[in-house]
């Protein structure tokens, strides 16, 4: 009997996403019922519980199987975020695009200072740096639709997550490339790299755009599933298609919506809105996060981890206070504004990933200051968001 | 007792309700306290104000002699409202009802008369989130309005022609020239104004309806065409928003003219029977707008609507002439001899386009940056 399938019973990948729906929507339940918690923090809870870092339930090598679900969700999500930049609205309200890269920039240079004055070196602080200036769009997009939120600071926020989505991969990438020079890797990594890496995204990005768009019209006003469908293989294309030749998909898809949103004709690329259907991947995204979580990271860098977030979180928050008025909002709520762009970008990961590989000896450090920044963020970002949605008078009032 | 407060006869005024959408997709948008608050930073003295829901707004103008001035004062008030609306990355649109939006989205605005209504009404209220212009007219007294609203229910189908501006409803193409009226039709209190003929025995209406509990003040009944003391107005409450702000004042100078002729001739036809075929004729204009069929009961023949429209527009020239908006009656003629509806544009984009987003895009474009000719 010793054939019999459940003596050597391994998960398979499609019971992996199967485990990372089920368990998550499962969590995502009772962290609302019992805790009142936004469920993404319950799927994030119960990815932690499932994972390498827990009960075992999901093993890398599974949730590296089930990548291809999280990469779609990432893609749709900044692709939804790019379409959220109305540069018709930026020429109008110029100070939302000043007061954002005023506190971008103001994150980055403390981030730089705080990571530089803890021991870290130059190239891993601005690093770092980078990617603490991005608001995770997947996060802020999901808490808009759970919460159903929406105002002028809904409105503003989205934006502002784009914009910070945007400025962050640009300045990753430069420093990326810096930290190539730095550790004397070739020329062409430390000049061509972030060129390509910049320049490369946005062009596909803005092909992408461009071919939605004509193929859109090409279909025709009447079918409006088959656009839908073209849009979502136009995304996951594009995903596959930045990792093929290494470029930044972030980037990419940040461009492909922001182009599809503002060039002539893709007003209609996306109608129905893809969020509806995308539910499923997100689900599966805050799963597989919490699972690649490591809280063991904590023990050596929480006090570098904890003052990181406490940093870029207090700067925005200053910022739109201090510029609350001008964008049309009272400075209570330029404050929450400021606290609900808390959450840390989703994809930084992957950028993490990539970082490694051309820091050397401060890798390590690296890795595990952003491994603990990212176990505080993902459990608390939501919670913050939402409580600061809440006091910005955005949600609807409960029937 | 209700007091009449006379006001100058044929002077004007009108109220139009707004939709306020996002500019992502279009769709109603809480946006009202924003905008008001937004607007109420600069001094402005016009008449703006929060609706039953979130989603809408609704602007009025002054007191005036004719649809000229009216004109110039609605293009002020548009200046203001886009001027605040693009800061706030808000859509301002006309339109008798939103193409998609969902009413269970919608939420009540925070004022205790509408949480009011909404606590009697249920779902009602919220499936009120339609846009309708009310048109003000100056009465001398109180019998003279309660002439005038009956007079003026001959005609409520030509005014729902050349308003209507509701073709889509709850994402759905209805096959109506103004599905607005629908929703109005469920309220116990819409309809017509009973059969009274004099401001006395209208005061006796109301207390008795007051005495049973039914109605507190005039704002409770949602007639079609009401008295309202208050001003010393009649209200035609039966159009919907039009797309653009010239069409307001069109229909500002019918109601005009009409009212000049009947305070001038003296009209006292007051009967019952006159309201046998009201229903159906308004069903009538609501479905098929100029291409529908009136019944005159009392004659006992049918007419279509957009041929009556006509022979009554023709027949108001003197009025015109003593109105001086004899330019207005001109461009009424021509928009009845072209069956020109704010529906058909709608549906014609719609066909273009294949997507109802787009059509609130061009509605909102349309109201906020459309010419004034």
């Amino acid at each position: 009997m010793s054939q019999l399938p459940w003596h050597s019973l391994s998960l398979n990948p499609l019971a992996a996403f199967g485990i990372l729906l089920t368990l998550g929507v499962i969590g995502g339940q009772i962290a609302n019922r019992a805790g009142r918690l936004p469920a993404i923090t319950g799927y994030v809870l119960t990815g932690l519980i499932i994972g390498p870092a827990s009960l075992h339930l999901l093993n890398q090598e599974l949730l590296s199987a089930a990548d291809l679900f999280v990469n779609l969700a990432l893609g749709l999500a900044l692709f939804e975020s790019g379409r959220r930049v109305d540069l018709h609205w930026l020429r109008v309200e110029r100070t939302l695009l000043l007061t954002t890269l005023c506190y971008c920039l103001a994150v980055f240079a403390a981030l730089c200072a705080l990571l530089l004055q803890g021991g870290l070196g130059w190239q891993a602080s601005s690093m770092m740096a980078a990617l603490g200036m991005a608001t995770s769009p997947i996060v802020i997009l999901e808490m808009l639709r759970e919460t159903r939120a929406e105002g002028q600071v809904s409105e503003r926020l989205t934006t502002a997550t784009a914009l910070s989505s945007l400025l962050s991969v640009i300045v990753f990438a430069i420093a990326l490339g810096s930290a190539h020079l730095q550790n004397q890797h070739s020329t062409e990594d430390g000049i061509l790299s972030p060129a390509w890496l910049i320049l490369g995204s946005s062009l596909l990005g803005l092909l992408a755009g461009l071919l939605a768009i004509a193929l859109n019209r090409w279909l025709g006003s009447q079918q409006r599933q088959r656009q839908t469908v073209l849009l979502f293989g136009l995304i996951a294309l594009l995903v596959g298609l930045s990792v093929m030749l290494n470029t930044l998909p972030s980037l990419a898809l940040l461009v492909f919506g922001l182009a599809t949103r503002n060039l002539r004709g893709g007003h209609t690329v996306s109608e129905p809105g893809l969020l509806s259907g995308s539910h499923f991947f997100f689900v599966a995204f805050f799963v597989a996060a919490g699972a690649q979580l490591a809280p063991q990271t904590l023990a050596a860098y929480w006090p570098l981890a904890l003052s990181y977030l406490l940093l870029r979180s207090a700067i925005p928050m200053l910022c739109w206070w201090l510029l609350a008025p001008q964008n049309c909002l009272s400075r209570q709520r330029g404050l929450w504004l400021g606290l609900a762009l808390n959450p840390l970008s989703g994809g930084s990961a992957v950028l993490v990933s990539m970082s490694t590989l051309a820091l050397g000896p401060d890798a390590a450090a690296f890795t595990g200051t952003m491994m603990a920044v990212f176990v505080i963020s993902e459990l608390a970002g939501p919670l913050l968001t939402r409580l600061a949605l809440r006091r910005a008078g955005d949600l609807p009032p409960e029937d | 007792m209700l007091e009449f407060n006379n006001s100058t006869p044929l002077t004007l005024g009108v109220e139009l309700e707004l939709m306020i959408v996002n500019r992502r997709d279009y769709n109603l948008t809480r946006g009202s306290d924003d905008l008001l608050l937004l607007i109420d930073r600069q001094p402005h003295g016009y008449d703006i104000k929060p609706e039953i829901t979130q989603g809408m707004i609704e602007i009025g103008t002054a007191i005036h002699q004719g649809s000229d001035t009216m004109l110039q004062e609605l293009q002020g008030i548009r200046a203001l409202l886009v001027s605040s609306a693009q800061k706030l990355n808000l859509g301002l649109a006309g339109g008798g009802s939103h193409p998609f939006q969902h009413w269970s989205e919608q939420q009540i605005y925070p004022k205790e008369r509408y949480q009011l209504v909404s606590e009697l009404y249920g779902y009602l209220a919220k499936q009120f989130t339609v846009y309708g212009q009310h048109i003000h007219i100056g009465c001398p007294d109180g019998d003279a309005a309660i002439r005038l609203s009956h007079y003026l229910a001959r005609y409520i189908p030509h005014f729902i022609a050349l308003s209507a501006s509701s073709p889509f409803y709850q994402g759905m193409d209805t096959l109506f020239q103004t599905s607005r009226l629908t929703s109005v039709n469920a309220f116990p209190l819409s309809g017509c104004m009973p059969c009274v003929e004099n401001w006395t025995q209208f005061n006796e209406y109301f207390q008795h309806m007051a005495g049973l509990g039914i109605v507190a003040s005039m704002k409770d009944f949602y007639w079609d065409i009401r008295p309202k003391p208050e001003y010393g107005t009649v209200e035609i409450r039966i159009c919907d928003t039009p797309l653009d702000i010239v069409t307001p004042t069109l229909l500002a100078a019918y109601a005009q003219m009409l009212a000049h002729r009947c305070l001038e001739d003296g009209w006292h036809d007051i009967q019952a029977a006159h309201y046998h075929t009201y229903n159906y004729n308004r069903f009538q204009a609501c479905r098929f707008g100029f291409d529908g069929v009136l019944v005159d009961g009392a004659a006992r023949q049918q007419t279509g609507l957009q041929e009556d429209l006509l022979s009554t527009l023709n027949a108001l020239q003197p009025q015109a002439r003593a109105l001086n908006c004899e330019k207005e009656l001109s461009l009424l003629r021509e928009r009845a001899l072209k069956r020109q509806s704010d529906s058909q544009w709608l549906r014609a984009i719609y066909r273009a386009s294949g997507s109802l987003s787009e059509v609130v895009r061009r509605q909102s474009e349309h109201w906020m940056y459309g010419s004034n000719a």
